[in-house]
């Protein structure tokens, strides 16, 4: 472990180190409004839609958790990437670990959400479930063994890819239903989808999207309070 | 008339209970929901089940009656069914 010096304290009491917490908690606090807002109407309806709509808000929570974890790492140990931490310290299995943790809860996040929406056209087989949580599993691992930025920026150009085709999939579906009906959810998952991805990108790989980085938290919290403003819309206050 | 969904036939099960002042016995609930008597008992035992209705014993009759729970649920309904539409669910 590194000595407590001064050089520490002031990574902490920076600007940049307090902004990463606070955006971190309003998008967790946001996250688990919509997980326990839904409650009562899961718990009424046990209907599997809004079940892996809720479960998708709730891993989003535990994925931001990881991520803020994993930037308090970075300022602990004074480096800009987690895999440069030096490996003859305890640090290493930590941070991977925490990685690992990370990338699995914000890969099963987007295919949570993606599920909610296509579940019903899928036969509504919850078996197909576990094939995204291996499939979590693989990228996550791929991540952690791969140590290579082309790697992981092909990762989730991939999950972006899949998230494109199963929202276009979806959307082609809903446009077939009666007029009148909105299309404004689908961008909402796309927008959700693609700014959690930026997030990942910018945990793994902080130099590529640097100069972006405040333009993409104000957007993911923007795009967080909207989805939760819908949410309470529709639930009302209890 | 277009086939009903598990969340309408609950609904509709539950407000043929409430729409009789809340005692309805199990023959004439079966007739009105207007479902084959093998998925009533379905949907009957799992009303049981998720505690929505209760049995009641009066005398020699059984009647049933709407839980909290089941008054919950039809106060809910259109706020479950709006949410899965919004959220396409």
């Amino acid at each position: 472990m590194p000595p407590f010096n001064s050089q520490i304290i002031r990574n902490f009491v920076s600007p940049g180190f307090g902004t990463e917490i606070i955006y971190s908690l309003v998008i967790i606090v946001c996250s688990l409004m919509i997980y326990f807002g839904t409650k009562e109407l899961y718990e009424l309806s046990s209907h599997k839609g809004i079940k892996y709509f809720r479960q998708a808000f709730l891993f989003f929570a535990i994925a931001y958790f990881f991520r803020s974890f994993i930037k308090f790492i970075l300022v602990y140990f004074s480096v800009n990437r987690i895999l440069d931490i030096s490996p003859r310290i305890f640090a290493p299995l930590l941070s991977q670990v925490t990685l690992l943790l990370f990338m699995y809860f914000s890969s099963m996040a987007i295919f949570y959400l993606l599920y909610s929406v296509m579940w019903k056209k899928w036969n509504g087989s919850s078996k197909k479930i576990y094939l995204f949580h291996l499939l979590a599993f693989i990228i996550s691992a791929s991540i952690i063994l791969s140590r290579n930025a082309l790697i992981y920026l092909g990762v989730n150009i991939l999950l972006f890819i899949i998230v494109l085709f199963v929202v276009y999939t979806s959307y082609q579906n809903t446009k077939k239903k009666p007029k009148g009906h909105k299309h404004n959810l689908y961008v909402i998952y796309l927008l959700l989808s693609f700014f959690l991805i930026l997030n990942i990108i910018d945990i793994l790989i902080p130099e590529f999207l640097q100069i972006f980085q405040l333009f993409i938290y104000i957007a993911s919290i923007i795009i967080f309070l909207m989805m939760l403003y819908k949410v309470l819309k529709k639930t009302g206050p209890s | 008339m277009a086939k009903r969904n598990k969340l309408e036939i609950i609904k509709d099960i539950l407000t043929i209970i409430h729409s009789n002042h809340n005692s309805i016995k199990s023959t004439p609930l079966l007739r009105q929901s207007n479902i084959s008597t093998a998925r009533f008992k379905d949907y009957f035992n799992e009303l049981i089940e998720k505690k929505f209705i209760k049995e009641i014993n009066n005398k020699n009759n059984k009647s049933i009656s709407l839980t909290d729970k089941g008054f919950k649920f039809l106060e809910k309904y259109r706020t479950i069914i709006s949410f899965i539409d919004e959220f396409e669910l």
